[in-house]
């Protein structure tokens, strides 16, 4: 089952003759639970793509449907509602807010819906990321792989249908990404979400059931992983 | 003044009256307000039970009907997604079916056509060894193939559960070492392995061993002879990593993710015995335990294997 897709998806900057074509054309669909990586060099449209499935940005033609729901027709404030319940983000530089704990960090998304924090499952979250001890520290008292670890519990604490993660290691030395994307991996199984990964780094994409390259905002190699 | 009088008088019933008035509206209102909660919880509920995923009402509104529409959509979204990975497993089991009588139908007609030969009588004594040991070494094959298949089967249908618990992984290492200790001797091969603290990991060991020896065997296999196989265990945060590393053929980086499928030989293996199930194994064990496993490598120079298992909670 296809839970998000997009179809004939631009997006240009500028106007000819310098028009800039950070996406020209592309079609995608990922199903229900399955963790696709999208790999390409910096400058490709890769991270252009994912603000554009994750409704961050609007596409210059094309469509983008996710769990039914087409974003090019919601209003910025539906949009934004449906970005807080449906979608996990975790970007390249962790966003943590620097004056609120691990935990406040984590439970804030929930907060801003106006819901009641599921405790046994923000719990089970913070222990199956190995931050139970630094549940009371500041976001500075963390190393890089700690802070991206919150920013993944976060991203799952609302328990959104999609985790979009863009470049979510490129700030932590090799080690630590293995430990990353490990865990990564383990919780969008574990609390069946489905995941798109951006990366420039094939070798971590080894982890995905499926790598799409992308090159000048174009799909030009699509190749199942281990499944 | 009499008139003023008469009008205190009525104050209290004048306000007794507003008040029930209000009350009144405030009762309507609420029951108004119920029956259009309850009727919008309905409407959803119809929807789940229809198996209709196509929920209209204003799922990106900021009210407490378009929260219970989400969360509606969202059970239903996880169940569809466990239907169809229960359908997936149910292909995976059928295609798996198909490959395995295809894989065998090789070394079985082999088998057949040496032992027409051999019944037919007119080979010379020297071919007749000839074809037997053909016959041997097919069979072989066959039972190895069986041997991983039915490994493979359990671990699929999900027949086998994986029982990670704490335990050493110093242990689990050295017995999958020891078990290749002798096929690596012919080819006179040292496993090296870089001193580490012991530590307790979540595995379960006997299918763990299972694992490394998979990959063990692999570098054996494709290693040149008095080669070196180096085995090192790096803890990380949350994962300790298993490293085994040979200098054998190598494999080519398009060829990373492909390995791991089942029944894939390498581009380069048309020369080896392989049953293509060896690294698919490992890494449906890994994953069946929480780990993970990567591969790195440059033809003729290293192969990396790394096995990834989760530390123990302090």
């Amino acid at each position: 089952m296809s839970i998000l897709s997009a179809k004939r998806l631009k997006k240009y900057y500028g106007k000819e003759p310098n028009i800039v074509r950070a996406l020209d054309g592309v079609n995608i669909s990922v199903d229900a639970g399955e963790f696709v990586a999208v790999v390409g060099m910096s400058g490709s449209g890769k991270s252009t793509l994912l603000h554009m499935l994750g409704g961050l940005d609007k596409p210059t033609e094309g469509e983008v449907v996710v769990d039914g729901y087409e974003l090019s027709k919601m209003s910025d404030e539906q949009l934004a509602v449906f970005r807080r319940r449906n979608v996990g983000f975790v970007f390249q530089n962790y966003n943590l807010v620097p004056i609120l704990s691990v935990y406040e960090n984590i439970v804030l998304p929930i907060e801003l819906d106006g819901n009641k924090v599921d405790k046994t499952y923000i719990d089970e979250i913070i222990d199956t990321l190995g931050l139970s001890e630094k549940r009371n520290s500041l976001p500075n008292m963390l190393s890089g792989g700690q802070q991206q670890r919150v920013a993944i519990a976060r991203a799952l604490a609302t328990k959104p249908s999609i985790l979009l993660a863009d470049e979510p290691t490129g700030n932590l030395d090799s080690k630590t990404s293995q430990d990353v994307l490990g865990v990564l991996k383990m919780t969008s199984t574990k609390f069946h979400q489905t995941m798109i990964m951006i990366t420039h780094n094939e070798h971590i994409a080894q982890l995905a059931d499926r790598i799409i390259h992308i090159s000048d905002g174009k799909i030009i190699r699509e190749g199942r992983g281990k499944k | 003044m009499g008139k003023g009088v008469i009008e205190l008088t009525y104050l209290p019933y004048i306000l007794t009256g507003t008040a029930i008035a209000a009350l009144t509206i405030t009762i309507l209102c609420c029951r108004k307000y119920a029956v259009d909660t309850l009727n919008a919880v309905e409407k959803i509920l119809d929807h789940i039970l229809a198996k209709d995923d196509s929920l209209s009402i204003g799922i990106a509104e900021d009210d407490r009907v378009s929260k219970l529409a989400h969360k509606a959509r969202r059970i239903m979204d996880i169940y569809i997604s466990e239907i169809s990975q229960a359908r997936k497993e149910k292909e995976t089991i059928q295609g798996l079916i198909s490959d395995m009588s295809h894989q065998m139908k090789t070394p079985l007609s082999n088998i057949s056509m040496y032992s027409d030969l051999l019944i037919e009588g007119s080979l010379s004594s020297e071919e007749q060894q000839e074809f037997l040991t053909r016959v041997k070494s097919e069979t072989e094959k066959l039972q190895w193939m069986t041997d991983g298949l039915i490994k493979m089967s359990r671990l699929e249908i999900g027949a086998i559960q994986l029982a990670p618990v704490k335990t050493g992984i110093r242990q689990t290492i050295y017995e999958s070492i020891s078990s290749v200790v002798a096929i690596a001797a012919k080819k006179n091969i040292d496993i090296v392995v870089s001193p580490f603290d012991d530590i307790e990991l979540y595995h379960d060991r006997k299918w763990t061993r299972e694992a490394l020896n998979n990959i063990l065997e692999n570098a054996i296999k494709y290693s040149p002879v008095n080669g070196s196989i180096e085995i090192s265990v790096e803890p990380l945060s949350l994962y300790t990593k298993i490293t085994i590393t040979d200098h054998g053929i190598g494999i080519d980086k398009s060829e990373f993710n492909l390995i791991f499928k089942r029944f894939y030989r390498g581009q380069n293996t048309k020369n080896y015995e392989g049953t293509g199930l060896g690294l698919y194994l490992a890494a449906i064990i890994m994953e069946k335990q929480g780990g993970y496993i990567l591969v790195d490598s440059k033809p003729f120079e290293y192969t990396s294997f790394s096995l990834f298992l989760q530390n123990c909670k302090k």
